[in-house]
């Protein structure tokens, strides 16, 4: 989070060059050391583990792209789970094949329907700019809401595009210059182990993730980030230094639409189809738009790497708990009060919520700034993060 | 501190790079002594199927039915003496009725198992739809969707909703409910299910020139008073239901209190025995349930059978799903005691058995089943029940099996 109005950072002394090179250069072998592990996994895990660590992959590109929105321009949207919608949408019919009677599609290349997807999506997120430049706060939220609901009825009436709520369809497999991310093609062996379908996912989406995680970061840090700040403490006075107000909450919408764009292919990779919801929860529903927000007040708003960690709670925890109770037998009751993996870790990030927004406001990003800077004083240019 | 973080990061990729990866573990195939083929799922002296169900989540008495259901047969057919000498085992995974569990808790079971007993949930089913045709598991959903039968690994045992829905409408105008030329309503759910029921009426209805009012609805809408003032003022003379069972109360609690009173018919999921202690309860006489298995309470000697078998191992309510998980399983029986004659236990030889079961039987819990045809319906019968709350199980049935002449002339979506 950046420094609010409210906690001031205090002013430190300069640190001397030396000690900050140093402190750079252990931050940056710490990146690259969790890297490595990510990098390794696929040759330890097996493809049910892999499957979960996906669905926190997508997790964490949609919570850095709301947490950019809600955290650093300050606006609340709860239209999240439509630019998922829209990005799904989009990849499935730009990759579709051509000669489907039932459904459209314009047979593009997968990697390039994957940049249109994102594209469709920032350009939707740039249509509801008239709106989000008008409302703030609670007012926004409410008229976000209705993005999801015409998602839902466009999911339905759309059957050509969509495939409709009853069967859907399937999506194009990915594949990049002619590299297919399914079981077929090459045969590729690492270190012994076959990569497959599930590998080749979880690199893709490590490397989608690695993307949308630099980029944001580039933009929180850059003019762009520092305009939405500015617009986010106060209109006034980011309008008297020069930053456009329209223009910068209307560029946070699309940012953080694009990235929730690219979330919803990664999501029809995922699931292997199309399908949207029938009522206003499910894939695509507000309970996803809700998650989303989880993901951003846990995590800290405003902080990417505190998204990801989100992500890493509210997308993973079901899943995970679920495998292990599959294996060890844990919360498996049945019927009216069981205790579930499902209920459970609904238990722990609604828990999560209330106690993050009751003792640390500033979130896991917070309560990591201060264990990381317990022995060093605060640098200005760590502030946003 | 801030020395730690890369210290215990390096630890850990040294960690990982000293212990072995995950090559070099996978299933031994070939042939055992007596020369029958096997790969997945199945040793020397058992045979695994996989149950993904819902123990947890809107279906959860649905889905509990149907996985006691399994047990029970397991049970008895490892009594029996099995398939080729190998005792079946069941392998059970809870995925609440959510998409992004089930997908991945698939990976996690597959290698484990042969076939899959029960998948249970359209959404469930359709997130699943690839990954079984590409590992070629011979899967049983608790959906009867026949828009599913374009996957030659798919064996829906009983009636596909569609089929259900013009059996049900050819019996209410053969009891004179309804006649060529009326107007029927259809409320329905804008999925799988619901959708699926429509094609039925919509296919009867141009048979015998009927107006069809349809009316979409989602899950969630609990409260169908509105949507049946609007079918009366239609002048509708019978309403179809392909909805949730809280929907099902609601609908005829209308029905009654708006006076409009005509007949209302509905497939399986329709009803629920929980309905008998709502406030609808006094308006469920109006309702007839068509369904390819058996009522629970159902006067045949193998529908009694399980049930006795049921009360003395279970304690929950019964439901229509105990006969129906036991009637999956006797089918499955059917399929893996033909692929050991072929001496091909391999997940290629069930699908192969399961193309050569012409009339697999499950002592009428089911209608005798046909998989021979591809993307074809198993069955076009039904039984008609209506619900009564003397009866165990909620539903006692009012037509034993039959068969419309309309269903026999119907084509299922992907019926070749």
């Amino acid at each position: 989070m950046s420094d609010t109005a409210v906690k001031a950072p205090p002013a430190a002394p300069p640190t001397p060059p030396a000690k900050r090179d140093r402190r750079r250069l252990v931050k940056a072998l710490a990146w690259i050391a969790l890297l490595v592990v990510l990098l390794a996994i696929p040759l330890y895990l097996d493809a049910a583990w892999l499957k979960a660590g996906q669905y926190m992959m997508i997790g964490g590109v949609g919570a850095i792209g709301l947490t950019m929105l809600v955290g650093q321009a300050g606006q609340l949207s709860l239209a999240h789970a439509f630019f998922l919608l829209a990005g799904a949408t989009g990849y499935t019919v730009l990759s579709g094949p051509v000669d489907d009677e039932r459904v459209f599609g314009l047979g593009l290349d997968p990697g390039l329907s994957l940049v249109g997807a994102v594209v469709i999506a920032a350009l939707l997120g740039l249509a509801f700019a008239p709106v989000s430049g008008r409302l703030r706060g609670i007012y926004l939220g409410v008229a976000s809401l209705s993005l999801v609901f015409l998602g839902l009825y466009f999911g339905q009436s759309a059957e050509t595009l969509t495939g409709g709520t009853s069967t859907g369809r399937s999506p194009e497999p990915f594949s990049l210059f002619g590299f297919p991310f399914t079981n077929g093609g090459p045969e590729i062996e690492l270190m012994g182990v076959p990569i497959r379908q599930a590998e080749r996912l979880w690199y893709l989406f490590l490397l989608l993730t690695v993307l949308a995680f630099v980029v944001a970061k580039a933009a929180v840090r850059s003019r762009v980030g520092r305009s939405w700040r500015a617009v986010r403490d106060n209109e006034a006075a980011a309008s008297v230094m020069g930053v456009s107000v329209t223009r910068a909450k209307a560029g946070a919408f699309a940012v953080s639409s694009a990235y929730a764009g690219l979330a919803g292919a990664m999501t029809v990779l995922w699931f292997d189809i199309l399908k949207p919801d029938e009522s206003e929860f499910g894939t695509y529903g507000i309970n996803i738009s809700i998650a989303f927000l989880a993901m951003v007040i846990i995590g800290g708003l405003g902080s990417v790497p505190g998204a990801l960690v989100g992500a890493l709670i509210v997308n993973g925890l079901p899943q995970v708990l679920s495998l292990y109770s599959a294996d060890l037998g844990w919360f498996s009751g049945t019927g009216d009060g069981a205790l579930t993996p499902i209920l459970v870790s609904s238990f722990v990030y609604g828990a999560a919520i209330i106690l993050v927004v009751l003792f640390e406001p500033g979130g896991l990003a917070a309560i990591g700034r201060r264990i990381t800077s317990a022995r060093k004083p605060h640098l200005p240019e760590e502030q946003d993060k | 501190m801030k020395r730690t973080y890369p210290a215990v990061a390096l630890a850990a990729v040294l960690a990982l790079s000293a212990c072995s990866t995950k090559a070099g573990d996978s299933g031994s195939s070939g042939a055992d002594g007596s020369g029958v083929k096997t790969d997945k799922g199945v040793t020397a002296s058992e045979i695994t199927l996989g149950v993904m169900t819902d123990k947890t989540g809107v279906f959860k008495n649905l889905g509990l039915g149907i996985t006691q259901g399994n047990e029970l047969w397991a049970k008895d057919f490892n009594a029996a003496g099995g398939a080729c000498g190998r005792q079946v085992e069941l392998e059970t995974v809870d995925h609440g009725y959510k998409a992004d569990t089930a997908k991945t808790l698939y990976p996690q079971i597959e290698p484990k198992v042969l076939g899959f007993v029960q998948l249970l949930g359209s959404p469930v089913v359709a997130a699943l739809k690839q990954n079984i045709a590409s590992d070629k598991t011979v899967a049983a959903p608790a959906s009867w969707s026949s828009e599913l039968l374009d996957n030659q690994y798919v064996m829906i045992v009983g009636t596909t909703y569609d089929l259900e829905i013009i059996d049900g409408l050819s019996y209410f105008q053969e009891q004179g409910l309804v006649k060529d030329g009326d107007t029927i309503g259809h409320v329905y759910i804008d999925g799988e299910y619901g959708k699926n029921g429509l094609r039925g009426s919509q296919f009867y209805a141009k048979k015998h020139n009927l107006t069809v009012k349809e009316v979409k609805v989602t899950s969630t809408d609990n409260d169908l008073t509105n949507i049946v003032t609007g079918l009366k003022g239609d002048g509708v003379k019978a309403i179809v239901l392909t909805t949730t069972p809280a929907q099902t109360g609601s609908a005829l609690a209308a029905n009654k209190a708006l006076g409009l009173n005509v007949p209302v018919l509905g497939n399986n999921p329709v009803f629920d025995p929980v309905l008998l202690k709502s406030p609808a309860a006094n308006a469920l006489d109006k309702l007839t349930i068509v369904a390819s298995s058996v009522p629970f309470s159902a006067d045949l000697p193998k529908a009694k059978d399980v049930a006795t078998k049921y009360k003395a191992t279970y304690k929950e309510t019964p439901n229509g799903g105990i006969p129906y998980g036991y009637a999956v399983g006797e089918v499955w029986g059917t399929v893996l005691k033909k692929a050991c004659e072929n001496k091909d236990l391999t997940r290629d030889g069930i699908a192969a058995a399961l193309k050569q079961t012409t009339s697999a039987s499950t002592g009428d819990l089911v209608a005798a089943l046909d998989f021979s045809k591809a993307g074809t319906p198993a069955t076009r019968q039904v039984y008609a029940a209506t619900p009564d709350a003397s009866a165990e199980g909620g539903v006692r049935y009012v037509k034993p099996l039959f068969e419309a002449p309309e269903a026999k002339e119907y084509v299922a979506p992907h019926q070749k």
